[in-house]
């Protein structure tokens, strides 16, 4: 043992002085660096945690407002869409207004029109008759005296002849709710009195409306329903040219 | 570009430091051929008469003792450093400091994963035992230790001295005849701790003692079942005897523990030593700085097996043996 | 002369004693071959796997050291 080294007193040095060691190092070594270590590790934990909660906050928050968004876009759309509708709406209440209103206008304008057409062609009308009569007295020679001449232009303006519509004749009884008349010049009010009492006979109750076209020249087209009586100047003399030719 | 020439003109200047070095230490051993010094197992004693000291009584200085205190300082210089960067509340240590905390961290985990619950009480151990063999053993690596020390006449046998200046003495080789008989020898005021027999076998003293402390602190009085097993002896007709005897074997072995833990490392460390005087006298230039790179390796290495094996057994002694060999019938 | 003859003998006797390293060096080769191989296989077990091949070593060795203790004995005690 003693050419070993190993001596009793030595041994008790050696182990005394770890001894020491231990309690020093345990003391001012290890247990700082230890809480250290520990500090940093429930630091670490810490942080993953607060990262951890941070993140589904921030999702659940995302969430929330793609929630909020996609709510507030289905209302906009409602919203815009309302508009719309009630725009659409208003658009087309008043394209039918000014519609109806610009159809109002054109049938007053046309109204007046005619009325002043007609207006202008009865004031014609009388100067026709004295040119017409005038001509026949120079081709016929003032053979026919002032009734028949009055006569004679009622029936080719009119088709009335003797208090009579000779017209109607043609006309077969119908039942029919309009009734049309076209005359070449207006017609005087016996006139229009005359025809209609006939036409009432013939087709019963019927709204019966005048008309006024010069280009039939002359005579009366009456239209009843579907039935149309052509007994107009401008006919007879095609058909007279159809004969001729 | 210009980065990569510097860098290869640093490589080149550390390549001609370590030649001139080589061809240094080819001239220095042409003039004073190294010796290869007298080798002893027991630690040197440094002073001729006992120190008388009030309650201890006399003993000698030996220069292990000295370097066992080197040891000691160093530890405390560490703990020193190291204690003042915890104090300053930083979380994360930079330098030397983080480095020893590195050390630590990874001996704790270590002994954290093998003990569980138990790492708080068997660490310290674990961590005392690297530390002060860790820094013995590399004190073996600086120049001057077990080189440096006292001329001693000898009547052995041993070389001759020479003045190489005023007051400062070598051992060169004697010529001829005068190498029998009188000489001188070298005492070196520091020699490895590691190389005391005393060293080690107090440090596998405490750690076997420890162990069976830690084992009853963790299991009572069922601690000792694990040494004398009597539980099947009479019940059991075969297995009963044998575990008996593996009982007996248990005991026998933790002696045996105190035997391999001291001898290890004084083994070691001691060959190690040894290794460096021959093979510096064999071989005088550069072959010697490939040992010592060994040797580092090897003071690492047998630090932390102490240091591991004293954990490991503790770890085992609070585990309960025959809990275990319970789990494994059932 | 007879010192010598002792001398001689000690030196051939430690030089004998330390054939017994001859069993710890393969002992540790084949422990550290096992957990080489192991490591290979699983290497997420190597922290286990070192621990493990530390402590066998420590076991196998030993052995070598008691050679090395009785080779000491033999050259410096006796």
């Amino acid at each position: 043992m003693d050419k070993l080294g190993i001596n009793l007193g030595y041994l008790l040095v050696q182990i005394f002085n770890f001894a020491i060691m231990f309690v020093v190092l345990k003391k001012w070594l290890y247990e700082p660096v230890l809480r250290l270590l520990q500090e940093r590790r429930e630091m670490l934990a810490r942080a993953v945690e607060d990262a951890r909660v941070a993140a589904e906050a921030r999702a659940n928050a995302e969430q929330e407002a793609q929630k909020i968004l996609a709510e507030a876009r289905a209302k906009a759309d409602e919203i815009i869409r309302e508009a719309r509708d009630r725009a659409e709406e208003q658009k087309r209440a008043i394209l039918e207004e000014a519609k109806a209103e610009a159809e109002k206008i054109k049938q007053e304008a046309l109204a007046e029109v005619e009325e002043e057409r007609n207006r202008v062609l009865a004031e014609l009308r009388e100067q026709i008759a004295a040119l017409a009569v005038a001509a026949a007295h120079k081709i016929v020679g003032a053979s026919l005296d002032e009734q028949r001449q009055h006569e004679l232009l009622e029936e080719f303006f009119a088709g009335v002849k003797g208090k009579k519509v000779v017209v109607l004749d043609q006309l077969e009884t119908a039942q029919a709710d309009q009734v049309e008349v076209i005359s070449a010049v207006p017609l005087t009010d016996d006139e229009k009195r005359l025809i209609t009492e006939e036409l009432k006979a013939k087709v019963g109750d019927a709204a019966i409306t005048f008309k006024v076209d010069p280009s039939i020249l002359g005579g009366l087209i009456i239209r009843v329903g579907d039935q149309v009586v052509d007994a107009s100047v401008a006919r007879q003399m095609e058909l007279l040219r159809q004969k001729l030719a | 570009m210009e980065k990569a020439t510097t860098t290869k003109w640093r490589w080149g200047v550390h390549r001609w430091f370590v030649l001139l070095f080589i061809i240094l230490g080819y001239f220095a051993a042409r003039a004073y051929p190294p010796i290869r010094p007298h080798v002893q197992l027991a630690p040197e004693r440094l002073t001729e008469h006992p120190i008388v000291l009030p309650v201890i009584g006399e003993f000698y200085l030996t220069n292990t003792l000295v370097a066992t205190f080197l040891v000691d300082i160093i530890l405390l210089i560490i703990v020193w450093v190291v204690y003042r960067a915890v104090q300053k509340g930083e979380l994360v240590l930079g330098g030397f400091a983080g480095a020893m905390e590195a050390l630590l961290e990874g001996i704790y985990n270590m002994t954290e994963s093998a003990a569980g619950k138990w790492a708080r009480a068997i660490f310290p151990f674990f961590a005392t035992i690297t530390l002060m063999v860790l820094v013995s053993n590399w004190m073996e690596l600086i120049p001057g230790v077990d080189s440096i020390g006292w001329l001693e006449h000898s009547a052995h046998g041993g070389e001759a001295a020479q003045e190489i200046a005023p007051g400062v003495w070598a051992l060169v080789k004697a010529a001829g005849e005068e190498a029998h008989g009188e000489g001188y020898m070298v005492v070196p005021w520091v020699r490895v701790a590691s190389t005391d027999l005393n060293f080690t076998v107090a440090l596998a003293l405490i750690s076997v003692f420890m162990t069976q402390v830690i084992g009853v602190k963790a299991q009572g009085a069922h601690y000792f079942t694990k040494f004398w097993n009597t539980k099947n002896l009479f019940t059991v007709p075969v297995f009963g005897a044998i575990d008996f005897g593996v009982g007996l074997l248990e005991l026998i072995s933790e002696f045996s523990k105190i035997l391999s833990f001291s001898f290890r490392l004084f083994g070691n460390i001691f060959a190690g030593s040894v290794m460096l005087f021959v093979i510096g006298s064999l071989v005088p230039v550069f072959a010697q700085s490939l040992v010592l790179l060994l040797e580092f390796f090897v003071g690492v290495i047998q630090a932390l097996v102490f240091g591991m094996l004293t954990m490991i057994f503790m770890a085992q002694a609070t585990q309960g043996h025959g809990e275990a060999h319970e789990g494994a019938h059932g | 002369m007879e010192g010598n003859i002792i001398e001689a003998a000690k030196l051939i006797g430690a030089g004998l004693a330390m054939i017994g390293a001859l069993g710890g060096g393969i002992g540790i080769g084949l422990s550290a071959h096992g957990a080489v191989q192991g490591i290979a296989r699983n290497p997420d077990a190597a922290g286990q796997v070192q621990t493990n091949m530390i402590l066998g070593i420590a076991f196998a060795e030993a052995v070598a050291i008691y050679c090395l203790v009785v080779a000491l004995l033999i050259l410096f005690v006796f």
